[in-house]
């Protein structure tokens, strides 16, 4: 490739997207740091070391799914689609049990989450569906097969059971349906029935699931258990005030009233607003408001409708991931194990995330030339 | 064009799902904004009033009992000072803090009457390092220091104490390998995500009951949230968490007869395993030299480890289950066995022994170099004749000895559950051939007829065999375990007692066998006549096997015996390394036990006469 060329496909990229995404990288393995982070001399752990090697991976994994063109996977996204519900249905047989829950597959010595990888995968499979041409999404047999879709690695999460994970399926779904012109009224059809059926879903749900909405609905009544971290994230946020304690100063963390094990991963962000406060908190939600733009441009420039339906996907399933999190950590929504996009601690879920960025910047880099 | 329409309503919905999405971070922004700012202070407050500390409390762990009920391990308080230096917290700049905390540490040291153990540069790296954790003063205080300092005043503010249980063993040496010790344990992973204050972690075992038996001495953590004023008092527990305690274990072990074992092998290397051949049981398992597991609580010094692991005699190991030895001559019996058995041979059969063997151009020497003469089985047993066992041996055949040897569980671990136990070595062709990359001889057999050459066996394998021969033939797997007991003292299990294998043994040939060992102790010139003790009929054998380099000519002296002859209420298996022989080395040794287990008997004997 010659540095003409190399500078021209350099030029088509999306910088927005590539600058929030680091910005974003560095802030988590900085606060990472400081979740884990105790005194000078004991070691911070080894969280941060791994989150740095999972980042570098995470980018040349972007980096590839850039260079491929998304149009690639219009023939291997149901194979896709079939190998994410094959790994939902070995994690149920031979997974590990963390917490009483099965959600780690050890595959070959590394401990991956399957569910991580099926919401990429049922993505992949609903904007196949969905952008294929001659589709008549007016009929309701279409909202049908959508709904089929979904439901099979939606109850395979459920039966884990990682009720938070599979629920980021249904929005999913729905802004999918949105953006491909399914009619508004069978989606406002969809929503009251959806409505109707939410006292069912509560026989459905397990004990500790149960407790935690109760907890959440009334913080006091465990807190020594359950209530323990919905009270002290909250405090961890609340006592950041304007300009937060400033790096390694949250108190809330060093004296481990945020258990330790939970800080670098789903509660990141508890971190993040009680160091660096009120500015923190906003500057965290600038950056993925910028990286949610950059998603949706990807969509409207979008050369067909496979990759404004892929674009919209990771979009809306990263703005579910950041919206779920933050709210649950400021005791708007009852706690379940949802992580921060690009922030907390994690393997699986950090190379998903950059599998869909890479593919959102695939879309954007192959856009319809105005 | 309707097409055109139809693509401009799908930008539309971008672009309305992109407003959407924004507003709802308008939203949760004022949220955050309502938590960290207008309300923050309230928050702040709240974290102000964080003087809730997270404890956990950890399950009191099981006690161990011997079979009679006497406490072989237990626990006591531990108390602990601890001062937090925020709280202690003066004006101006930070010497001052370190002046008044030295003031006061002076003060407590004054009232509890032990010295103070921090420096100057302690405090000063405390307050640099983890400031806001408390800082240990002074551990394992005793219930004088604690009485004094309750006596004498309130608690100052920022002082705090703590209690924590710590693992005792009240028999000191005794026992020491069965029970083990207990360490600190490793964090539960499943508590991982349960966050505290003060982790108080429990013990766990690291070797021997503690270790074997270590998911039911351990109980269950529990948790307390307990507001702290200002000053470190507790004021309320806002929720508790009861910790479950640990059950309970009574032992086979009966700490009268261990202590008997180990009396006799003081100031010598040895071994010696005291079964019950009805059930099993282990009623002692010594090993000489010993240590003193209480070294290990709470934790062994470097020194006290270095000692342990550097002495040359090992005591750290248990010989018993944790060393395989050459058995010598006690193995005769199962040689004398396995030929009856497999009609090889009957117990009039008849060797002459001149005093050596010959094989081919080897020679084999019996211990007696004048020779036995003609001897039958029974005499052969009680002489200890090797010349007679060549023979028998070899009209045996190893395969034959192999089997008898292996259905009395040598070569194998006993399954006393021990983590050290070591299985032995049971040798036959096809071992050899996998090891020493040859086939196996006619010398092989011979050396093996008298326990020499490849065969080694645990005291406690060999106290098993002795146990079998002592009941006619069901062995046993060692019971170390009789019954758990609840946390509440209520719910007890019992552990039954586990036949390994039924031998099913001609009552014809067995007697013979048993015979013989009658005669080694209780005939004269048995050659373990000197373990025979006055009013009860005890049936044995001696051993001597070489170990080490040959040039060294190291001995290790054995003995095995049962008694009394006709009930059978112990089989001990005996062991000293660095003998003269079994019959001069041992079974004097043996005899002191056997006094003991019997002095009822030699009492009553006395007071007939």
């Amino acid at each position: 490739m010659t540095w003409a060329k190399l500078k021209q496909a350099l030029g088509r990229m999306d910088w927005t997207l590539i600058l929030t995404m680091l910005a974003l990288l560095v802030f988590g393995i900085t606060f990472i740091y400081s979740a884990s982070y105790r005194s000078d001399d004991i070691p911070a752990g080894s969280f941060f070391e791994k989150q740095i090697v999972w980042a570098l991976l995470g980018l040349g994994i972007f980096m590839v799914c850039t260079l491929v063109d998304y149009h690639h996977l219009r023939n291997v996204s149901w194979g896709f689609y079939a190998l994410g519900l094959v790994l939902l249905v070995l994690v149920l047989l031979v997974g590990k049990k963390v917490y009483g829950a099965y959600r780690w597959l050890n595959l070959f010595g590394i401990q991956i989450q399957p569910s991580e990888f099926a919401k990429l995968t049922t993505l992949l499979a609903l904007a196949r569906f969905l952008s294929r041409p001659g589709r008549n999404l007016d009929e309701p047999v279409v909202v049908g097969q959508v709904l089929l879709i979904v439901a099979v690695p939606f109850l395979l999460i459920l039966k884990e059971p990682d009720l938070g994970s599979a629920s980021v399926l249904i929005p999913l779904a729905f802004f999918l349906m949105y953006a491909a012109g399914v009619p508004l009224k069978t989606l406002l059809i969809l929503v009251a029935i959806g409505l109707l059926l939410m006292p069912l879903g509560w026989f459905a749900l397990g004990d500790y699931q149960k407790e935690r909405i109760l907890v959440f609905l009334d913080p006091g009544r465990d807190p020594l258990g359950a209530g323990w971290n919905n009270i002290q994230s909250e405090i961890a946020v609340g006592s950041g005030g304007f300009w937060g304690k400033g790096y390694l100063k949250g108190t809330q963390n060093l004296l481990g009233f945020l258990p330790r094990t939970v800080a670098p991963t789903d509660f990141i962000y508890s971190v993040v607003a009680e160091e660096m406060g009120f500015a923190g908190s906003v500057l965290l939600l600038a950056l993925y408001a910028a990286l949610l733009t950059a998603g949706i441009r990807a969509a409207l420039v979008a050369r067909d409708k496979m990759g404004r339906l892929l674009a919209v996907g990771v979009t809306s399933s990263l703005f579910c991931h950041v919206t779920v999190n933050m709210a649950m950590t400021i005791g708007l929504l009852p706690i379940t194990g949802i992580p921060l996009p690009l922030l907390s601690y994690g393997g699986s879920f950090m190379i998903s995330t950059m599998v869909g960025l890479g593919i959102v910047q695939s879309v954007y880099v192959r856009r319809f030339r105005r | 064009m309707a097409l055109r329409d139809l693509w401009d309503d799908e930008y539309l919905r971008l672009r309305v799902m992109l407003i959407g999405m924004m507003a709802v971070f308008i939203v949760l922004a004022a949220a955050i904004w309502k938590i960290q700012v207008a309300e923050g202070k309230d928050y702040q407050r709240d974290l102000m009033k964080q003087s809730v500390r997270r404890v956990r409390i950890p399950g009191m762990r099981g006690r161990i009992f011997d079979r009679q009920g006497v406490r072989l391990a237990d626990n006591r308080p531990s108390y602990c000072i601890a001062v937090y230096l925020e709280e202690l917290r003066q004006p101006g700049r930070w010497p001052k803090t370190i002046a008044a905390v030295e003031k006061q540490l002076d003060e407590l040291s004054q009232i509890i009457g032990v010295p103070r153990r921090l420096t100057r540069e302690d405090i000063q790296m405390h307050i640099g390092k983890r400031l806001p954790l408390p800082l240990l003063a002074w551990k394992d205080l005793d219930d004088v220091a604690m009485a004094r300092l309750a006596e004498k005043t309130l608690l100052t503010p920022g002082v705090e104490v703590s209690t924590e249980a710590v693992r005792v063993y009240p028999q000191g040496k005794a026992a020491c390998h069965v029970l083990g010790y207990v360490g600190r344990a490793e964090i539960d992973k499943n508590e991982e995500d349960e966050p505290y204050h003060y982790y108080l972690p429990e013990m766990a075992g690291k070797s021997g009951v503690e270790r074997r038996f270590d998911d039911l001495l351990k109980g269950e953590a529990g948790g307390r949230l307990v507001r702290v004023d200002v000053a470190g008092f507790r004021h309320d527990d806002l929720g508790v968490r009861e910790p479950k305690n640990g059950n309970d274990l009574r032992l086979s072990i009966d700490i009268r007869v261990q202590k008997l074992a180990e009396e006799a092998l003081s100031g010598v290397r040895g071994v010696a395993v005291v079964v019950d051949p009805q059930n099993g049981d282990v009623l002692a398992m010594a090993s000489s030299p010993g240590y003193d597991p209480n070294l290990f609580i709470p934790r062994i010094s470097a020194g006290d480890w270095a000692t342990l692991t550097g002495d040359p005699s090992k005591p750290l190991i248990n010989r018993a289950a944790a060393g395989a030895y050459a058995p010598g001559s006690i193995f005769k019996p199962v040689v004398a066995m396995s030929a009856l058995e497999n009609g090889k041979s009957t117990a009039q059969q008849a060797y002459n022994c001149p005093g050596h063997f010959e094989l081919g151009r080897a020679r084999f020497r019996c211990w007696f170099t004048p020779g036995h003469g003609v001897v039958n089985l029974q005499q052969a047993l009680k002489h200890s004749c090797n010349v007679y066992f060549f023979h028998l041996g070899l009209q045996t055949g190893a395969d034959a000895i192999y089997h008898m040897s292996q259905a009395l569980g040598l070569g194998q671990k006993t399954g006393i559950g021990l983590d050290y136990e070591v299985a032995g070595t049971l040798p036959n062709d096809a071992w050899k051939r996998r090891t020493q990359n040859d086939g196996w001889r006619d010398g092989d057999t011979c050396n093996l007829s008298i326990g020499q050459g490849f065969l080694t066996v645990t005291p406690l394998q060999m106290a098993m065999v002795t146990a079998t021969l002592a009941n006619g033939g069901t062995l046993y797997r060692p019971r170390l375990l009789l019954e758990t007991i609840g946390a509440n003292g209520l719910a007890t299990q019992r552990i039954a007692p586990q036949a390994a294998n039924d031998l099913h043994w001609n009552p014809a040939h067995i007697r013979v066998v048993r015979n013989g060992m009658l005669d080694v102790v209780q005939g004269e010139r048995g050659t373990g006549r000197y373990a025979a003790i006055p009013n009860v009929q005890v049936a044995g054998k001696t051993g001597t096997a070489e170990y080490g380099r040959k040039e060294e000519g190291k001995k290790l002296g054995w003995m095995i015996v049962f008694a009394p002859f006709e009930q059978p209420r112990y089989a001990i298996a005996m062991m000293v390394e660095d003998a003269v022989s079994g019959g001069t080395t041992v079974a004097p040794l043996m005899k002191k036990v056997l006094s003991g287990l019997f002095e009822d008997a030699a009492s009553a004997g006395k007071g007939e006469g």
